[in-house]
Formats: structure tokens, sequence, C-alpha cells
């Protein structure tokens, strides 16, 4: 899979926090005291930590909607494609970045009967002509391949089914970079997966830069580039996602390592042979990687 | 005939656009609903009617009078004419293409989505009231037992009821305006509501004319039924 | 206070026709720990909601220590059965993490210091201790599931049922669940549980049921109901064995349903794997 990032001048699509601090509108303490991070085009960021550290304010703050819809005191600064997010709109900092929550039926409008109208219903706010919605709604269902849900009533829908149509409703506005707050949390090991290689395929296919705050570390060592881990507000390990889930303070954290880094440290502690251990984390590469190894793009 | 034209020619108006567009039996729960209040008006007015000395029979104490049971059958035709031509405007307008074709018109979209959704939430709320009332049994809420012990169960069914409305208020907000809802940009239709010169013209017709008996029966030039 | 659990030949059908039960049996001794997998219409919340009566069987029926539950209100089957529903928000209602959790005892007729110290001791068990006079809706969705956890410990049912206890917690959270299910078993008491998530079960829970439209298909130890024999089954009720599961296998250590029994079968042998 060819990133066409390489392609794209550097403004757009990135995503920039500097030295951020965020309070909620009556909250005493910083839910985010001092974060700075850089998602490139195309390229995924994961976010590890406890419950409470912030992950999903984090989300929030990136896709502008704190303060913007929120409320609350934002310090520093968030940049979309180059742009500030102090000085817009609501609706304008929505089309520059998406937002996806844990809970499929909240984000659903509840107004439409079929998906396809709700994937419209983003581009038909913004007064867009017909035949442009047309073409957004028919390019974020194929971008997320769940054209033959187009149809289908969304309230009917599986958890996983209905966390893509969230999705496409979101990419229909065509934002540059993506926020997604624990997207798999009330899933079923279908609908994570599903959700995990749509995002595998948005990174790839159409450039964006995307943050991920999750919990399932084996989800994130195969669709993210980079990763930090957060605690208390605050940024306390980054780098690539090998090197963030392979740091042995993560445990400390909170953080379960992914299936790969456990089992290392198990072998290696019940003094198994190096050999033997080389072999087993081999076979756990084959086994683990769907369809065999999947190309990081 | 006085009492009776005014119920009679909306009853034949249902009954007319009843059979065209076939919705009569979809008409009998409304029917059945005006019974109740039909069987009172029917008793109240034939027993109770003041004035009235043309009695047709007895019952006890009570004198059926044939003057309060012929303003019984009027009052009971128009509830009837009413209540049936709400329900063929509700039966033939899909709420779908109403409320698009309201938001056309120019009602803010902030109105036409709080009832597009309210309407859709109704089935969800249900299923969630039935996740409470589990919820709350298992911890041993006796939904079973007297009266008084299911009057302590109000706080226990509508707490969690309201709660989650009130978080689900907030997480859809900002869901919606994810989804740009707050752009100042008039909405795109994407459902164009067919609109034809006759039933413009039906229209017009029919709500000045509406108009013009009001007014001339205020004025006193028509009797009103 | 060990209860044994007898299910036999239950079927439901829902009002509108639905068969969500084809005939189940299904027999807990008590003390054991049991988790239930499967998919979403697979039939697993529907039994466990026969156990404490909020649903009746359509045929067959539901022993509790050889005492039907047929004819006894839920309320009264709440005394022997606690249930932890999914959602903690369909249940939270009080102002304080205390008062939610004396709802449930208060309920089976416990007062004063008793009730007290039953609530104290949930409480400590989630960790919520600190938090006991705080707004349920103030803490976080992982913390209130854990609230809504503590609310049915604090009944100290022999029966506990869990709904999908994992969802949404952090490895710290999932840790405090696997050590509560520990304790209540050692006190005795039966844990059920419902799951999607094998690894899981294969490591907290001594028995694993799988069922698929309304049946169950597999019933054992872990060791056994995730072993190759079982994937195909497994297959058909689109579940997938455990990933350590699969690797004992395809490294010839036998079956392997955890980290740790991967590790002690790697460790015990010998020579390389040929």
């Amino acid at each position: 899979m060819t990133n066409t990032a390489a392609d794209r001048p550097l403004e757009g699509g990135l995503l920039t926090l500097a030295g951020v601090r965020y309070q909620y509108a009556g909250a005493s303490d910083w839910a985010l005291d001092g974060v700075d991070l850089s998602v490139e085009a195309g390229r995924v960021l994961a976010v590890v930590g406890p419950n409470d550290a912030g992950k999903s304010t984090l989300a929030l703050v990136a896709s502008g909607l704190a303060p913007l819809a929120v409320g609350g005191r934002l310090e520093g600064s968030v940049l979309l494609g180059g742009h500030e997010t102090r000085g817009l709109a609501a609706h304008e900092a929505a089309q520059r970045c998406g937002i996806l929550f844990q809970n499929p039926s909240t984000q659903l409008s509840g107004t439409a009967h079929t998906v396809w109208e709700e994937v419209a219903f983003g581009p038909r706010n913004v007064g867009l002509g017909l035949a442009e919605i047309v073409e957004r709604v028919e390019g974020s269902l194929a971008a997320l391949r769940i054209e033959h849900l187009a149809p289908r009533d969304p309230a009917r829908l599986s958890g996983g089914q209905a966390q893509l149509v969230a999705l496409a409703s979101v990419l229909a506005l065509r934002p540059r970079c993506l926020a997604l707050d624990e997207p798999t949390s009330q899933l079923d090991p279908e609908g994570t997966r599903l959700v995990g290689e749509a995002i595998r395929r948005l990174a790839g296919d159409l450039g964006s830069a995307i943050l991920v705050t999750e919990h399932k570390t084996a989800l994130l060592e195969r669709v993210a580039d980079t990763a930090i881990a957060l605690r208390d507000g605050t940024v306390v390990a980054r780098g690539t996602v090998r090197e963030v889930l392979d740091d042995p303070e993560l445990v400390g954290l909170g953080v379960d390592p992914p299936p790969a880094v456990r089992l290392r440290r198990a072998l290696a502690a019940a003094g198994v042979p190096a050999d033997v251990r080389g072999r087993a984390l081999a076979a756990l590469t084959t086994l683990d990687a769907p369809g065999g190894a999947e190309a990081r793009g | 005939m006085r009492g009776w034209t005014g119920p009679l020619v909306v009853l034949a108006i249902v009954v007319v656009t009843a059979t065209v567009t076939r919705i009569g039996r979809a008409m009998r729960p409304f029917v059945l609903a005006t019974i109740p209040l039909i069987a009172s008006i029917l008793l109240v007015n034939t027993f109770l009617y003041p004035g009235a000395e043309d009695v047709l029979f007895r019952l006890g104490p009570l004198a059926a009078t044939g003057t309060g049971l012929t303003e019984a059958l009027q009052a009971g035709l128009r509830v009837v004419a009413f209540a049936l031509s709400v329900a063929v405007f509700s039966l033939t307008t899909p709420t779908d293409d109403l409320l698009a074709d309201l938001e056309r018109r120019g009602v803010g979209r902030r109105g036409v989505f709080v009832v597009g959704s309210a309407i859709r939430t109704i089935p969800r709320m249900a299923e969630r009231a039935g996740e409470i009332v589990e919820a709350q049994r298992a911890r041993g809420l006796d939904t079973e037992g007297s009266w008084l012990r299911r009057i302590r169960g109000i706080l226990p069914l509508a707490g969690p009821m309201i709660l989650g409305a009130v978080t689900d208020v907030e997480e859809r907000t900002v869901a919606l305006e994810a989804r740009a809802f707050s752009a100042p940009a008039r909405r795109t239709v994407i459902r164009p509501i067919p609109d034809s010169p006759p039933e413009r013209a039906v229209r017009w017709i029919a709500g000045l004319g509406a108009v013009t008996l009001v007014v001339l029966g205020i004025a006193g030039v028509l009797r009103l039924p | 206070m060990s209860i044994r659990v007898d299910v036999e030949g239950v079927a439901f059908t829902y009002p509108g026709g639905t068969e969500a039960l084809a005939g189940v049996d299904l027999v807990i001794p008590p003390g054991r720990r049991i988790a239930i997998v499967g998919q979403n219409g697979s039939g697993k919340s529907t039994l466990v909601r026969h156990l404490n009566g909020l649903l009746r069987p359509t045929a067959g029926r539901v022993l509790l220590d050889g005492a039907d539950t047929a004819g006894r209100h839920v309320a009264d089957l709440a005394r022997t059965v606690g249930l932890v529903f999914q959602n903690p928000d369909r249940q939270l209602f009080s102002g304080s993490a205390r008062a939610e959790v004396a709802f449930g005892p208060r309920n089976l007729g416990r007062r004063g210091t008793d009730l007290e110290a039953a609530v104290d001791r949930a409480l400590v068990a989630v960790g919520l201790h600190g938090a006991a006079w705080t707004n349920p809706y103030d803490l976080g969705f992982s913390r209130r599931k854990l609230l809504a956890l503590a609310s049915i410990l604090a009944m100290e049912t022999p029966i506990v049922i869990l709904d999908e206890p994992t969802t949404g917690q952090d490895a710290g959270g999932v840790a405090r669940i696997q050590s509560i299910v520990a304790k209540l078993a050692a006190d005795g008491r039966t844990v059920v549980a419902i799951s999607h998530d094998l690894r899981f079960v294969a490591e907290t829970f001594e028995r694993v049921v799988v069922m698929r439209a309304g049946r169950i298909v597999l019933d054992g130890a872990p060791a056994q109901v995730f072993d190759a024999p079982n994937w195909e089954t497994l297959a058909s009720t689109y579940l997938e064995p455990p990933l350590v599961a699969r690797l004992g296998r395809a490294l010839g250590a036998g079956s392997t349903p955890t980290e740790t029994a991967l590790v002690e079968a790697l460790h015990a042998r010998r020579r390389p794997v040929p």
C-alpha cells in the first residue's frame, strides 16, 4: 500500500498540540497539563494510559470540540492543518478534525431512516449541493467498505456496524484529521476487527492524520505508527508504537502490554531457552497478523 | 338539521378520503379511542340536560330527555368527526415528509431535529426503561408486591431514566456539533416533496373557505352549527 | 451458603415469537466459577435472566438448591442470585456511591451497622472506598461499572452473575475484577460471567460454556474447550480461540489456554520444538 503522504505538502493533514493545558468548565484542576504531540498525514498516533489519565479529554481537545462545543479553558495551541482552532466556530473545527466516541448509539443523529441519510447529515448541515453530498456520502461509505449498509436502518445495526456508520458520517465532512476515543471499547472482537481495519485504511488510502486512544494494545500495535503514554494529563512516554508498548514502565501505569511483549517477558522470566523463545515469538507474529504480515503503508 | 350539518359534512369527507386512501382499517384505534368520551357525553347529556322537558324514560331519580339525547348525539358526532379528521391527517402524512417540508419552508433546523428525534426516541426510551426495571429488580426492588412497596420504586426507576436522558443529551449535543449541526448555512433538502398546482389550489381554497365561514358565522350572517 | 444451580430442559420464546433458548441443560455445582460465551443472540443473556427470575421458562425449569424458581418473586430470588448488568447507567440513581451500594442490601432487609459494614466491604473490594461520598456520575464510566458491581457484592448473594464485566475497563480494572472473582469463589460463592473476552475467560474461570442459537454446544474446562479439536465448533459460533491456545498448538506444546500454561509447557520441555 503506497503512502501518499509523501506527495502531500506538509501543511494540511497535520495535527499538532503545543504546550496544551485544558480545564473543564467548573473544574478546579487541569485535565491536560502540558501536552505536546504531532501526527502527520497518513499516520496513526496511539494514546495509552489508565482511565482518568485524560485520554478522552485529549481526543476532545485535539478535535477542537473542547473548548469550542463543551466550554472550559484551553491554553497552548491546537493546530489542525496548520490553522489554530482557537478562533474557529465548532462547525468549522468539525470539518477539519472529526471525532468518534465509545458509544455508537449516541452518535447517530436518530433522525435518519437509512444509513445513507445518516451519513448525509453532516454535509447537509453545511449546505452543500446535492451532487456534492451524493459524492461525499458514497465516498465515505466506500472508504469504510460499508456500501452494503446504505439502505439499512441505523438503529438496527450491530455495535461494530454502528461505529463504522458514525465514522462515515464524520468522514463525510472530509476532515484531514481524526480523533478516535476508545472506538472499540463497547464492541465485541468482530466489531473491534472491523474498526481496526478501517483505521488502517483511512490512514493509508485517505492520508488522514489519526489519533486513537485505546486500552487494547494488541490492536494499537497493529494499526498505529507512533504512540504516547498519558498519566494525570501529561505525556510520560513517547516514540514508535513498538518502543512505547515495550516500555517496562507501562505495566506500572496500568496499561496492559500486547501479547508479544507479555509473552517475551514471561518466557524470559521463566528461564525458557532463547531459541525456544525465538521460535515462539516468530510463531506468534505469524498467528497474530490478520491474513499474514500486513504492510504498514 | 342545524346541529348535524357540520359534523356530517366532515364525516363524509373523512369517509371519502379514507376509502380512496385505503386507511379505513388503520383508523380503528382512533375510533376506539373516542368511545369513553362519547359514552360519557351520551350519559351526561341524555340524563342531565338542564331545562329539558320531553322525558323519554326514567331510570331511578334520573330522567332521559329527548332534547338531551339529541344534543348528546350531535356532540358525539362532532367528537367523532374531529377525531377522524385528525386520524386522516396523521395517517396520510409521513412525519418525515412533514418535518422535511417544514424545514424547507424555514422552520429552524433545531426545532425540526427536536421533534424528529423525539419521535424516534420513544422506542429507544421504552427499551431503556425495560433495562432499568430489570436492573433494579435484580437488586431486590419489589415490583410485584403491595402498592405501597411499589411506590418506593419511583426514584430507583425514574432516577436512572432522567439521569440517563440528561447524560444522553450532553453526549448527543457534542456528537451533533461534530457533524457541523450549528453551521449557519441553509440545510440542503434531499427529499423534495412534490407539490402540484391543483394541490396548492385546494389548500388555498380550503384555507380561505374556512376563514370565510368563521367570519360569516361570527358576523351572524351564517348560523353556527 | 453455597447453592447448586440446575437448569433442566429450559426453553424460552419471546412474546414476539423469537426462540431464544432451545432446550438448555446445565448443572452448576456450588461455589464454581463458570463463564458463558457466544455471539450476540446465542442466548447467553436470556439464560442468566432465568436464574434470577427476570424471565420464566416457556418449558423446563430452574432449580436453586433443589427448589424451583417458579412461584418465587424476583425480589425474593435476589437474595440468592445477584446479577450485575453491563451498563451501570441503567441503575445508578443515588447522590453518593455509599447510598447506591446500600440500595440492594437494604431491599433485602439489612439495616444499621450490619448494612454499613456490608457497604464498606463492597466499596473496599472494588477500590471505591475513598470515593464513598462522590456522586456516581462524577465517576468515570469504568468506575461506575465497578460501583454497579459493588452494589451487587454488598447483597452478599451465594450466586453472583456478571454481564460483560471487563468492557471499558483498563488493565487495573480487569485485574481487580479477577481478584474479586477469586475471592467470591474462595468464600464458596458461585460466579457466573458472560464475556466476549476469551483471554479473561481462560485466565479467570474453571469452566466455559459455549452457546449458539439457544443451545449449549461446548461445556468444559478452558484447556479443553479452547483446544484444537474444538476449534471448528468455536468457528461455527464466530468465536476465535485465545491467541495463546493457537500458539501452543502451533508450537506442539499441547493445550495452553492461558499465557501461564504456555510458558509452563515451553519451560517444561527439555528439547527444542521440532
